[in-house]
């Protein structure tokens, strides 16, 4: 999804209601981002950067951009390079036309050929190019700027919704055909969005625009026109609508809403990537990539969990795997051998994460991004890039894209198993892989940890014990709690308890036990249950099997199954423990205190 | 001016569809490959609508996730009603976020985008002294089953009785529940007594028709079908993959020539007449596709496998070697095993029927509620995740409640229980 604003008659504030705007657009999620403004006489100022918006941000403060009308543009890609160049707005060769667009231009081949004919030149791959020059040939045969956009557009065909700002007026032009598009109507200031909330904060009165119609703003006013340049009286309508709300799909909070995104996004994850009656896993993004003799996977947060996830995936196969905190690794970085590093980052800009794999590139070693974002900065400066395909993550506390990181953990080390697994094997492997969104789809269905979290609030801390692919879950299910609890949580290792953690235990500091299938770890780390429960501590299992709960005095149930994806479904119970209580306290859910979604310093 | 705003009522359970509702609401069950509700979003996009509205109750969480904050560009805003008390109170719900005039269909039922359209064109072509006493335009559709939905008298275009399902006297046609309105619903549905508790919008409308407020219908002869009992999930979809227009949606979120979103539910592609099949589906090369027969993105049909006619099998399901699948809608992430025949059946999602499972398919006697169904084309209904381990028969017009076990070498009838266990 892309996002659109476009604002005339604020003077000197327009840079900051574009930006603001972009913002206000957050849902929509970014890869890059662009402004233009016009001073309505001689210039256009064009600043773009992929990235976040706070990219954006810093490349504004480091010069000084000025113009009374402009427009802006946020862009979000699942496909396709996230590059300066390819931001919006674009310009023409003149620079003195600049155009922001959603949608797709179907003619644009035979636009550009014609266009580059006659000796006009393009520095992105985009569609949209197209329309600044186009605009500019109108210009120089002498029509006025609203007429040059109109009959750019006319030569379009495909879906838009196009706004342009030319250095000759004080004005934005606008049109849409099929891409949604609004107009802000204030006081004596006018606004464009792809959605109300880009300009909610300046008005509430709103024109829709209907599909092959013009907008024309300026500081005067406000015209709409339709296809054959008849002026239409448009209603203007009044919504009554909370900024904050917008895009929770009628959520209290983001963080739900993605934490019930879960099997739609596992989806994602792996669709196209695997083929259970052969066996097989594409991942077409690692070609040449070949299995690596070790492994060293360096994270921070989250990511780090499922790094320690990760590591023992590649135990399976034989393949020695450390995992290590970012923030360590760069400052002393162990030797590395033949390894191949890896670094999981949710949005490929964590800072820590980046510099931790450019040590590891600085010393020869070959590196991979396991990221969110497409292009993002990890992405780019490794030597490969394996996307988890979650979709924008708007909650600071990461949900969906710790699930997605695990699955795609599972996709690369079956990928890189090669001949080490027989097909049967990992037809197994991949048949429990598409069998998961199901099961995710059970547990949000099923679970009772509303009704868990109601019963242990107020305690004087929270522990999380498991053992083997649970521990690393143990830890996300402390960290996940304490982030937003604000609470006291800690996770261990089941067997370390009785080395000393055994004594913060008492009767008002409830133990979530994960506990999954029949195995030898489990039946030890029922026994770690019973060392709890000796101390009179409460004891929530969360675990597949009917035994264990005898033993607990509440369960969260998953289903059974596979050991190996078991954490995914543990952890999705635990995502709604931490969620409920930080429900219960009142807490500030998405945005939690001092925590920001993702970090940019080290 | 056009109508702009449009409410979609979705909070309603669907007892009579148990126990596929048990996880979801009504308007989420499957009619082809996409939930019952998405056909009606469609229908309101094609008639102009630009701003949506759905009124969400039970499991609502389910519509929320499907949807999102926005419908092919158009956003979408959720309401809730808190308790189920009827479907005049459920738009009540939505009071707030429609302007003077909008439209209201039930999130429940499948409709030709005509339906919608003959409203709106009626409901714009008022004269403006219509206008003032116009209340309600509501669609009408011809059904010689018209006493089991609320049935339509009209005389011209004034609507003249409303009844919900008469006991006697001849009707034939149905309120469609695609209506238009202006915000004086709202104080009528307040001013209507209650029964039982709730408020049926249809009471509402008989009481305006009563008061003598001109109350109009359009007469449509646009498809229309309401998804009451299981059976008529597989009518819909046989009638969906004839037509071949809704099977899959419309338009893709594609921007700047990249698609911006992996939407996997989406973008099936036509494979030949009649056989619709999504990128990133597999079948088998030696499968057999007998159209019509519609198949969702990431599925896996194994060699051997004949599926169709009229079949529509979603998202991320597998069909195992040599299975047949005819008449069926085989939801998402089930597995229909090796050697396994499945005939006039309709699986929840995550089912797994293990290998030479036989759901030999129709006519039943079919107990819903109370009331037996003589004569009902139903193999099976199999609730979600329903675990069949293998070589289970399903007598026709057998119900399985979910999370059921089946193990090795039952057969199975009637109506079986959630979570129960059936062995030798």
């Amino acid at each position: 999804m892309c996002g659109i604003i476009g604002c005339v008659g604020r003077g000197d504030e327009t840079l900051d209601v574009l930006v603001e705007g972009l913002s206000k657009l957050e849902y929509r999620g970014y890869d890059s981002a662009g402004v233009a403004l016009s001073d309505g006489q001689i210039d256009v100022n064009v600043v773009k950067r992929a990235g976040e918006l706070d990219a954006l941000r810093e490349a504004l403060s480091e010069q000084s951009v000025s113009g009374r009308v402009g427009i802006g543009h946020t862009r979000w890609s699942t496909h396709g390079p996230p590059t300066d160049e390819n931001a919006h707005p674009h310009t023409d060769c003149t620079g003195s036309v600049a155009v922001v667009h959603n949608g797709i231009i179907e003619n644009y081949d035979d636009l550009r050929e014609e266009l580059e004919t006659s000796g006009h030149e393009f520095r992105s791959d985009t569609d949209t190019e197209v329309v600044p020059h186009l605009v500019e040939e109108k210009l120089a045969a002498g029509a006025p700027p609203e007429a040059a956009f109109r009959a750019a557009v006319e030569r379009l065909s495909g879906s838009f919704a196009l706004v342009c700002v030319v250095a000759s007026e004080e004005a934005v032009f606008a049109a849409r055909q099929d891409s949604p598009l609004v107009l802000g109507v204030g006081d004596d200031s006018y606004y464009l969005g792809s959605d109300v909330p880009a300009f909610l904060a300046h008005t509430d009165r709103v024109v829709y625009l209907d599909d092959g119609e013009f907008a024309t703003l300026r500081p005067s006013g406000w015209t709409v026109r339709n296809g054959d340049d008849e002026r239409v009286e448009k209603s203007v309508e009044t919504v009554d609508w909370n900024v904050e709300d917008t895009g929770k799909s009628g959520y209290d909070h983001y963080m739900l809403k993605e934490i019930h995104e879960q099997p739609r996004a596992l989806r994602q994850c792996l669709s196209g990537r695997v083929d259970e009656r052969r066996g097989e896993v594409t991942l077409s993004e690692l070609e040449g990539l070949e299995t690596p003799s070790a492994v060293h996977l360096v994270a921070c947060g989250t990511s780090y969990h499922a790094a320690l996830y990760g590591v023992q995936l590649f135990h399976s196969l034989g393949i020695p795997a450390q995992a290590f905190l970012a923030s360590e690794y760069a400052t002393g970085v162990p030797p590395l051998g033949d390894s191949l590093v890896v670094g999981i980052t949710q949005s490929g800009e964590t800072a820590d994460t980046l510099s931790a794999l450019r040590e590891a590139r600085a010393r020869g070693a070959r590196t991979l991004a396991v990221t969110n974002v497409v292009g993002s900065t990890a992405a780019r400066e490794c030597d490969y890039a394996l996307y988890i395909r979650a979709g924008p993550e708007i909650g600071v506390a990461a949900t969906k894209t710790f699930s997605s990181q695990l699955v795609s953990l599972n996709l690369l080390v079956e990928y890189l198993a090669g001949d080490q697994r027989s097909s049967e094997e990992r037809r197994a492997v991949l048949q429990t892989l598409r069998d998961l969104p199901g099961r995710v789809q059970q547990v949000l269905d099923e679970s009772m940890a509303e009704e868990v979290a109601a019963e242990y609030l107020g305690a004087d801390g929270y522990f999380f014990i498991g053992r083997g692919l649970n521990y690393p879950v143990a830890l996300e299910g402390a960290l996940k709690f304490k982030e937003i609890t604000y609470e006291h949580a800690e996770g261990f290792a089941a067997g370390e308890l009785k080395h000393g953690t055994l004594a913060l235990v008492t009767e008002n500091t409830p133990v979530f036990a994960v506990v999954t299938g029949e195995d030898a770890p489990a039946k030890k780390t029922l026994g770690n249950v019973r060392e709890v429960e000796s101390r009179g501590a409460p004891v929530i299992a969360v675990t597949d099997d009917d035994q264990i709960e005898r033993y607990a005095d509440a369960s969260l149930r998953v289903p059974s199954g596979s050991a190996r994806v078991a954490p995914v479904l543990v952890n999705v119970q635990l995502q709604l423990v931490a969620y409920w209580v930080a429900n219960a306290l009142g807490r500030s859910i998405d945005k939690p205190r001092n925590l920001a979604k993702s970090v940019t310093v080290e | 001016m056009s109508i702009q705003s449009a409410v979609v009522l979705a909070a309603g359970e669907g007892r009579r569809l148990r126990p596929l509702t048990r996880n979801r609401p009504k308007p989420m069950l499957p009619a082809a490959t996409r939930p019952i509700i998405e056909h009606v979003f469609d229908a309101l996009l094609s008639a102009g609508v630009t701003d949506l509205h759905v009124v969400v109750g039970y499991k609502r969480q389910r519509v929320q996730n499907h949807f999102g904050p926005t419908y092919d560009g158009v956003s979408v805003t959720y309401h809730v009603q808190e308790k189920p008390l009827g479907s005049g109170h459920a738009l009540l719900q939505a009071a707030d976020g429609v302007g003077e005039e909008f439209l209201v269909v039930n999130g429940d039922q499948v409709v030709d985008p005509q339906l919608v359209q003959n409203v709106v064109d009626a409901h714009d072509g008022r004269s403006g002294d219509e206008q003032d006493e116009t209340a309600a335009t509501l669609c009408v559709v011809e059904s010689e089953r018209a006493s089991r939905y609320g049935s339509v008298r009209l005389d011209g275009d004034r609507v003249v009785e409303l009844v919900e399902q008469p006991l006697e006297g001849h009707y034939r046609l149905v309120n469609a529940g695609v209506y238009a309105f202006t915000d004086a619903i709202f104080e009528t549905i307040r001013e209507t007594p209650t029964v039982d508790g709730t408020t049926p919008l249809p009471d509402a409308i008989a009481r305006l028709v009563e008061s003598d407020t001109s109350v109009r219908g359009v007469q449509s002869e646009g498809y229309w079908t309401d998804a009451t009992y299981p059976w008529d999930l597989l009518a819909a979809t046989r009638r969906l993959l004839a037509d071949g227009t809704n099977v899959f949606r419309s338009s893709n979120q594609r921007i700047n020539g990249h698609q911006t979103e992996t939407r996997t539910d989406a973008g099936v592609r036509r494979r030949r007449n009649g056989v619709w099949v999504a990128p990133g589906a597999r079948v088998h090369e030696n499968a057999t596709l007998q159209a019509p027969v519609v198949v969702a993105a990431d599925c896996e049909i194994g060699p051997g496998a004949v599926v169709g006619p009229n079949v529509a099998v979603g998202q991320n399901a597998t069909v195992g070697p040599n299975a047949v699948v005819v008449d069926s809608i085989v939801d998402e992430d089930t597995r229909i095993g090796a050697n396994s025949t499945v005939v006039d059946c309709v699986t929840g999602q995550a089912v797994w029927l293990g290998p030479s499972c036989v759901v030999t398919g129709g006519p039943a006697d079919v107990r819903v509620d109370t009331q037996i169904h003589e004569g009902k084309r139903l193999g099976a209904v199999v609730g979600d995740r329903v675990h069949a381990e293998g070589d289970v028969s399903f007598a026709p017009g057998t119900l399985v409640g979910s999370n059921a076990t089946l193990r090795t070498g039952t057969v199975v009838s009637g109506l079986l229980a959630p979570k129960s266990e059936v062995v030798r």
